[in-house]
C-alpha cells in the first residue's frame, strides 16, 4: 500500500495489529498500538496512524476527536488511500453519503484496485442512486472479482437499474449457464424469476416465454410463474392462452380483482353486458365468491334495461350480506359517487327497513309466506343490522339525524353491541362536532379496554377536537411504560398518530408545534431512506432479487406517500401563514400595543424582533446542515419565528411536486407560494397543472382570476404570454364572462359559489357586496359539503364579501343549523 | 371464550369470561335487562368469582349474562343466582338455557353444594315458568323484597341439590 511516508518493519507490524483490531472490535487495544506509533518521534505525525486512531476514536463514540485526528492524518498524506478511505468511512457513519463518494473516489485514485473500497463505494452509490457510477464500480468488481457470484448478480443488477437491458441479460444468460442448480434450489429459482423479469421488462417477450418454459422445472414459486406467464401472453395478444392461464389463476384465488380484470381483457369483455356473463359465470363455478359480485357492482350501468339488472344484482347482494353487520357498508361505500347508484341504495335499504316493520325477514330468502310463524319469522339481529346499514347509508349522503336516528334505535335494541358505539361516534364527527364524537369512542373503548384498534381510534378521535393531552393518556395504555406516548409514538414512527397531533396544532395555531411534528414526520421518511442501506448487501447474497428491485422502486416514491403529502401540504400552509401574519415576538406586544409605545422604544422593539428572527433563520439552517449527522432537538418558539417562511414553504413544496404531481393541492400551494414571490409564470404554470387535473376545481377559478386581474411588472414578452395562456384558460372568454359562466355552470355547488363571490366582488368588484349575502339566501345548503357551510360563515365574519348585517348572519346561520343539525360550527 | 358454542336460531351462542376489559358491557346489560340498580361492589365481587360469572354471546354480540356468587348464610352452602339474563330481542333462542346449565354443571362439579337458589319477582311469569323447567320450586316469599320497584314482593325459588339426603 503505497503511502508517502512508509513505516518501517517494527512500525509496519504495530500498524497491521492495529487494522487487526478494529477488524475485531478490540478498539482499546488498537489505540494503544496506535500510541505506540505515534510516541515514536519520527512517526508523531504518520498519516495513515492517525487516520486508523480517528477511525476507532469514532468508533468509541468521540466524534469531534475522531474528525480532527482523520483530518490531521488526511493532511499529512493526502496520497495515502488509507486516509482518504477512513475519511470516507466516518463520512458515511454520519450520512453525508455524498462527501463519502468523494472520499472513495479519491483514495481509488491512489489504490485503483482496492476491492474493499470499491464494495464500499459502489453501496454508497446505489444508495443516493448515482446509477452510472454504480454501474462502472460494479463493472469494475466483476472483472476484479470473476469469481464470485455476488460480482455478476450485482453488474447486472447496476445494467438494469440503467436500463440497459440487453447487457444485463447477457450478464445473467452467462451466470445462469455457470450454474448447476440442485432439486428444490430456491435461489435458483429466484435467480431465473429475476431475469425473466428483466426480459419482460426489455420487451422481450419470445424470449421471455422461452425461458420460462425452458426453465419451468426449476422456478419453485408457481404463483408469480402463472403471473408472469400470463403477463407475456397478453402481451403478445395470444389472448386464448392467456385466458387459460388467468382461469387457473382464478381458481387459485377467487377473490383477487386483479386477475378479473385480466380475464375481462383476455374475454374482450368490453360492454357491459359481456362483463356481466363473464361475472355470471364465475359466480356460478364458484358459489363462495365475493370478488365476482362485488365487482359486478361497479360496472357502468347506462340504459335503462342495465339499471334494472344493477337493481336486482345489488339487492341479492345486499339481502345476502345484511347479516354480516357494518362490513356489509364497507364494500359498497365506493358506489356512492354515483349518484343514481346512490339513489337505488336508498330505496332499496328503506325497502328493507319497511319489510322489518311488517314483520318480514329481508335476510332470509324470499320464502313464501310463512305466516305461521309470522312472530319468529324475523331474526332477532335483522332489525339491528337493517338499522346499522341505514345509519351509515344518511350519514354518507349528509343527513345526520336521521342517521342518529337509526343509530339510536339499534343501540335501543341491543346496547352491548360496542361497534354502535363507534358508529356513533362517526356520526358525529362527520356531522360537524367533534366534541361528541370523541365522547362516544371514548364510550365505545371504555366497554372494551383490550381493543387497541379503539384506542387508537379513540385516540385519533381525542385529537380531532383538540384535547391533545386526553389522547396522549388514551394511548400511553398501549404505549410503553415510563416513557411518554408522545415520545415512544414518535420513536415507534407512528406516522397517523404525528400527523393527526400536527393537524390539531395547526388548528389551535400553536404553528411552532405542528411544524415540529411535521419535521419529525420528514425525518422518518429520512429513515426509511436510510433504512435500504444494508439491504443492497443482504439482497444481492440471499438472491432475493425482484423484492429488492422492488424495495428499490419503492424507496424511489417514497415520498409520495399520503403521510408525508399530508405533512407537507400542512407545513407549507403554516410557513405561508407566517408569511402572512408572522407570529408575536416573545417580550410579545401585539399590533395594537405597539401604538402605545414611543418611536425610540418601537425602534428598538422592532430591531429585536428582527435580531430574533434572523437568529431564527440562521438556526433553522445550521439545523437543516448538522441534520443529516445530528438530528437536534427542534425547538417550536424558533421554528414558528423563522425570518423567511416562503423559503421553507419552498423547501416543502419540491418533493411535491416530484412526487405527488397528481394532486390538484400540490399546485394550488405553489400558485400561493408563487403569489407571495411575484412570480407570474410559475403561477401560469401551477394554473395549468391545476387545469389538467381538475377543470371544475373551484380554487382554479379564483387563481385564475387572480392571476387575470393583477398587472404584473414584466417583460412584454413574458405579458403576452401570460395574457395568451391566460385566455386560453378561460376558455378565450374576458374575465367577467368567464366568471358569469363558471357561476352558471356551478350554481349548485356550494363551494363553487363561495368561490364565484369572492372573485366577483373582491378582484373582479362586478357584485356589490350588499348583494353577496342575498345569493347566499337563494343557494339550497342541503346535502352540500359541511367545509363549506363553514367557510361560508367564516367569510361572512371576516367581511370577506364586504359588510353583512347581523340580522343577514342570524338568518344564515339559522339556514345551516337547518342543513347540518349536528355541527357546532353555527352556534 | 368458551370453546363449548351451540347453535340457535339465526346462528350461534357461547359462553364468555367477565374480565376487567369488557366489564362495562356486562354492566350495560344489567342496566337494560333489570329493573335493580348494581352497586361498583357487585361488580368488584364479579370479577373475583371465575367461572361463576359468564357474558353470553350470540353471534359474537354480548346479549346476556349470569352472575352467581357461593352463599353461606342459613346454616346451608348454597349457590345464589345474582342475575341472569338477556336482552329482549334475544330471548326465546336457549340462551337462557345454556347459561343455566352452565350454572347447573359448576354445581355438579362442586359436589359440596346443598341448594341452588334465587328471587324472583312475584310477577314475573316468564321467570316462573322457566326455573320452574329445570326443577326448581317456590319455597318462600319474601314481602317488599325490593325497594324501588313495584311488585315490591319476591318468591324465593330453590333447587334441591342433594335429593338423597333425607
Amino acid at each position: 500500500m503505497p503511502s508517502s511516508n512508509p513505516l518501517p518493519p517494527k512500525e509496519a507490524a504495530l500498524f497491521k495489529r492495529i487494522l487487526k483490531c478494529y477488524e475485531h472490535k478490540q478498539y482499546k487495544n488498537g489505540l494503544k498500538f496506535a500510541k505506540q506509533i505515534l510516541s515514536n518521534p519520527k512517526y508523531a505525525e504518520h498519516g495513515e496512524t492517525l487516520a486508523m486512531k480517528g477511525l476507532i476514536l469514532n468508533c468509541l463514540a468521540k466524534k469531534d476527536e475522531a474528525y480532527d485526528n482523520v483530518k490531521r492524518g488526511l493532511r499529512n498524506d493526502l496520497k495515502s488511500h488509507v486516509c482518504w478511505h477512513v475519511y470516507g468511512l466516518l463520512q458515511r457513519s454520519d450520512r453525508k453519503y455524498d462527501e463519502a463518494i468523494k472520499c472513495y473516489r479519491n483514495a481509488l485514485k491512489w489504490d485503483k484496485e482496492n476491492l474493499q473500497i470499491l464494495r464500499d463505494l459502489s453501496l454508497l452509490q446505489v444508495q443516493m442512486r448515482d446509477l452510472e457510477g454504480y454501474k462502472e464500480t460494479r463493472h469494475q468488481l466483476l472483472l476484479l472479482r470473476p469469481a464470485q457470484r455476488v460480482s455478476w448478480i450485482g453488474f447486472a443488477m447496476a445494467l438494469h437499474l440503467v436500463n440497459e437491458f440487453d447487457m444485463a441479460i447477457t450478464v445473467l444468460e452467462e451466470y445462469r449457464k455457470t450454474q448447476q442448480p440442485r432439486s428444490f434450489d430456491y435461489e435458483h429459482s429466484e435467480f431465473l424469476l429475476y431475469e425473466n423479469q428483466v426480459m419482460r421488462e426489455a420487451g422481450l417477450l419470445e424470449k421471455a416465454l422461452d425461458h420460462l418454459h425452458q426453465n419451468q422445472d426449476y422456478i419453485l414459486d408457481v404463483l408469480v410463474f402463472q403471473e408472469s406467464k400470463a403477463d407475456i401472453l397478453m402481451r403478445l395478444g395470444r389472448w386464448e392462452e392467456a385466458k387459460q392461464v388467468v382461469e387457473s389463476l382464478i381458481e387459485r384465488n377467487t377473490e383477487n380483482w386483479e386477475y378479473l380484470r385480466l380475464l375481462q381483457r383476455c374475454s374482450a369483455a368490453e360492454s357491459t353486458e359481456s362483463r356481466l356473463r363473464l361475472f355470471d359465470q364465475l359466480c356460478q363455478r364458484f358459489q363462495r365468491a365475493q370478488a365476482p359480485r362485488r365487482m359486478a357492482l361497479y360496472l357502468e350501468y347506462d340504459t335503462a334495461d342495465l339499471r334494472q339488472r344493477f337493481r336486482d344484482t345489488l339487492n341479492a347482494y345486499l339481502r345476502a350480506g345484511l347479516s354480516r353487520g357494518p362490513p356489509l357498508f364497507a364494500s359498497i361505500k365506493s358506489l356512492y359517487s354515483d349518484a343514481w347508484k346512490v339513489a337505488v341504495i336508498e330505496e332499496l335499504l328503506v325497502s328493507y327497513l319497511d319489510e322489518v316493520n311488517a314483520g318480514r325477514d329481508p335476510t332470509c330468502p324470499s320464502a313464501p309466506a310463512e305466516s305461521t310463524e309470522s312472530d319468529d319469522s324475523l331474526l332477532p339481529c335483522t332489525a339491528l343490522w337493517v338499522n346499522i346499514i341505514l345509519a351509515q347509508h344518511w350519514s354518507a349522503v349528509g343527513r345526520s339525524a336521521d342517521a342518529m336516528r337509526h343509530v339510536d334505535a339499534a343501540i335501543e335494541h341491543t346496547p352491548t353491541m360496542v361497534e354502535l358505539y363507534v358508529l356513533k361516534a362517526k356520526i358525529y364527527k362527520r356531522g360537524g362536532d367533534p366534541a361528541k364524537a370523541a365522547q362516544w369512542m371514548e364510550e365505545a373503548q371504555s366497554m372494551d379496554t383490550a381493543d387497541r384498534f379503539l384506542n387508537s381510534k379513540c385516540t385519533k378521535y381525542l385529537l380531532r377536537c383538540d384535547r391533545v393531552e386526553d389522547a396522549c393518556s388514551m394511548a400511553s395504555k398501549f404505549t410503553r411504560e415510563g416513557v411518554g406516548a408522545m415520545e415512544n409514538l414518535n420513536e415507534m414512527q407512528c406516522l397517523w398518530f404525528l400527523s393527526e397531533c400536527a393537524r390539531a396544532f395547526q388548528r389551535q395555531r400553536r404553528f411552532g408545534d405542528a411544524l415540529k411534528k411535521c419535521i419529525e414526520i420528514d425525518r422518518h421518511f429520512s429513515e426509511m431512506v436510510e433504512d435500504q442501506f444494508d439491504f443492497h448487501t443482504y439482497c444481492t447474497r440471499k438472491m432475493t432479487l425482484r423484492s429488492y428491485m422492488h424495495m428499490l422502486r419503492f424507496e424511489d416514491g417514497i415520498r409520495g406517500h399520503r403521510f408525508f403529502v399530508d405533512a407537507a401540504v400542512m407545513a407549507m400552509n403554516i410557513y405561508l401563514e407566517l408569511h402572512d401574519h408572522p407570529v408575536a415576538d416573545q417580550d410579545g406586544l401585539h399590533d395594537d400595543q405597539q401604538d402605545n409605545l414611543s418611536a425610540a422604544e418601537l425602534k428598538k422593539l422592532k430591531s429585536k424582533q428582527r435580531k430574533a428572527a434572523r437568529r431564527a433563520q440562521q438556526q433553522e439552517e445550521q439545523r437543516r446542515d448538522t441534520e443529516q449527522s445530528r438530528p437536534e432537538e427542534l425547538d417550536p418558539a424558533t421554528l414558528e419565528r423563522v425570518e423567511r417562511p416562503l423559503d421553507e414553504a419552498a423547501r416543502w413544496l419540491q418533493p411535491l411536486q416530484d412526487r405527488a404531481a397528481s394532486s390538484v393541492d400540490t399546485h394550488l400551494l405553489a400558485f400561493e407560494l408563487h403569489w407571495r414571490r411575484g412570480k407570474p409564470l410559475l403561477m401560469l404554470q401551477a394554473a395549468k397543472r391545476v387545469h389538467a387535473i381538475d377543470p371544475q376545481h373551484p380554487r382554479l377559478h379564483e387563481h385564475v382570476v387572480r392571476l387575470a386581474s393583477r398587472t404584473f411588472h414584466v417583460a412584454d414578452a413574458v405579458a403576452t404570454v401570460l395574457k395568451q395562456e391566460l385566455h386560453r384558460l378561460m376558455g378565450g372568454h374576458d374575465v367577467v364572462d368567464f366568471d358569469r359562466r363558471f357561476l352558471e355552470d356551478n350554481r349548485h355547488s356550494l363551494p363553487h359559489l363561495l368561490e364565484a363571490m369572492h372573485v366577483s366582488v373582491v378582484h373582479l368588484k362586478t357584485t356589490p357586496p350588499e348583494t353577496a349575502a342575498d345569493a347566499l339566501y337563494a343557494a339550497k345548503l342541503m346535502g352540500q359539503p359541511l367545509h363549506a357551510g363553514i367557510q361560508m360563515m367564516d367569510a361572512l365574519h371576516k367581511g370577506t364579501f364586504g359588510v353583512c348585517t347581523t340580522q343577514q348572519m342570524d338568518t344564515l346561520r339559522q339556514q345551516c343549523r337547518l342543513a347540518w343539525p349536528l355541527a357546532t360550527a353555527f352556534e | 371464550m368458551n370453546a363449548e358454542t351451540r347453535s340457535t336460531r339465526g346462528g350461534m351462542i357461547a359462553l364468555g369470561q367477565v374480565t376487567p376489559h369488557n366489564i362495562k358491557q356486562l354492566k350495560k346489560l344489567n342496566q337494560v335487562v333489570f329493573p335493580v340498580a348494581y352497586n361498583d361492589k357487585f361488580y368488584k365481587d364479579v370479577l373475583e368469582v371465575g367461572e361463576l360469572a359468564k357474558l353470553a354471546y350470540y353471534n359474537d354480540i354480548v346479549v346476556g349474562a349470569v352472575c352467581c356468587r357461593v352463599d353461606t348464610s342459613e346454616g346451608r352452602r348454597r349457590l345464589y343466582i345474582m342475575t341472569l339474563g338477556c336482552l329482549a330481542p334475544y330471548r326465546r333462542l336457549t340462551i337462557g338455557t345454556l347459561m343455566l346449565e352452565h350454572v347447573l354443571s359448576i354445581c355438579e362439579r362442586d359436589g359440596k353444594l346443598d341448594a341452588l337458589y334465587l328471587h324472583v319477582q312475584v310477577n314475573n311469569e316468564a321467570a316462573l315458568a322457566f326455573y320452574r323447567k329445570f326443577g326448581f320450586e317456590v319455597i318462600e316469599t319474601k314481602e317488599q323484597y325490593y325497594k324501588k320497584i313495584e311488585p315490591a314482593d319476591a318468591y324465593v325459588l330453590e333447587k334441591n341439590l342433594r335429593p338423597k339426603e333425607e
